[in-house]
């Protein structure tokens, strides 16, 4: 990876956690769901470095979109609680908890194969081998994504839209209208 | 140590990204901002997946255009299944949230424990 790139990178993913910290940390909760719709449109980028336009689409249209309407839709709703204070306190059980997480899971990075590795397991596996070589000869599909998504797994698909469909009526039961006692 | 930040980062931003979100759920009070930290722990999930499948040089999974090394199409469509599971997730602890904010009147998870302890 040359050099531009890596600046590239390191400037998106400050970005990305910056943005999560204020999503986290700001006080008015509108604006933290707009730092977190900052939040997947920096990540949305972020994938778009690593060469997957198809989950880059889908986090920018879902992520940043759908998410952050529904999130907003949910706001409108409810309350905005505020305060004079711009930023939430820290507590520090919960913090000591995600540092020791995050202090363990760092323990195992120096046993990853590094970013790009064209011998990582995941780029020589026989999987990524046989659907690159046999995507487009058996399903006449270009992008080896879709024809996953769509042929090779198109039950795993199937089984993905019984799960919106499920979330869909699941939405519509909770949020009927009723006299509530 | 620093050898790692150039070739693990995005390692280590989706293990930032998984501490961050694991903070929110559990440390803040208001139940809209837990969903958002859960948003957060998947997406640190995610970029660690799609990171797996990263190659030097490497193409979009496109095939038949470029020649060269083409990135791994697997982890990319786990993910594309795994982001549409976590909308509809999302979807539905919010309107369970719109819903208990119609019984007890608050968001914030201190006040509905002691609604609770009232009735």
């Amino acid at each position: 990876m040359t050099d531009v790139q890596l600046t590239l990178f390191a400037l998106l993913l400050a970005f990305v956690i910056f943005a999560a910290l204020a999503a986290a940390f700001l006080r008015d909760i509108l604006s933290a769901i707009i730092a977190f719709a900052g939040f997947s449109f920096g990540i949305a980028l972020v994938y778009v470095l690593l060469r997957a336009p198809d989950v880059a689409l889908t986090e920018a249209a879902v992520g940043a979109g759908v998410t952050t309407v529904l999130f907003l839709l949910t706001i409108v709703r409810t309350v905005r609680p505020g305060g004079d204070r711009l930023f939430e306190r820290i507590k520090w059980g919960p913090a000591a908890v995600a540092t020791v997480l995050v202090g363990v899971l760092l323990t195992t990075v120096s046993s990853l194969p590094r970013i790009g590795d064209p011998n990582s397991p995941v780029a020589t596996s026989e999987v990524t081998r046989y659907y690159l070589e046999n995507a487009y000869p058996q399903t006449d599909v270009e992008n080896v994504v879709t024809a996953v998504l769509a042929a090779y797994r198109g039950f795993d698909t199937l089984g993905e839209a019984a799960v919106v469909l499920a979330a869909g009526i699941a939405v519509l039961v909770v949020l009927r209208k009723e006299v509530y006692v | 140590m620093i050898d790692l930040l150039t070739t693990h980062y995005n390692y280590i931003a989706s293990i930032l990204l998984v501490g961050i979100g694991l903070y929110v759920v559990m440390g803040s009070p208001n139940l809209v901002r837990k969903v958002i930290g859960m948003n957060i722990f998947q997406v640190g999930i995610f970029l660690f997946f799609v990171t797996t499948g990263y190659v030097d040089g490497g193409v979009p999974p496109i095939v038949g255009h470029t020649e060269g090394p083409i990135v791994s199409p697997l982890p990319h469509v786990l993910i594309l299944t795994a982001i549409v599971v976590g909308v509809s997730l999302t979807a539905v602890a919010l309107a369970l949230i719109v819903r208990i904010y119609n019984g007890y009147g608050s968001l914030d998870e201190d006040v509905i424990k002691e609604v609770q302890v009232d009735d």
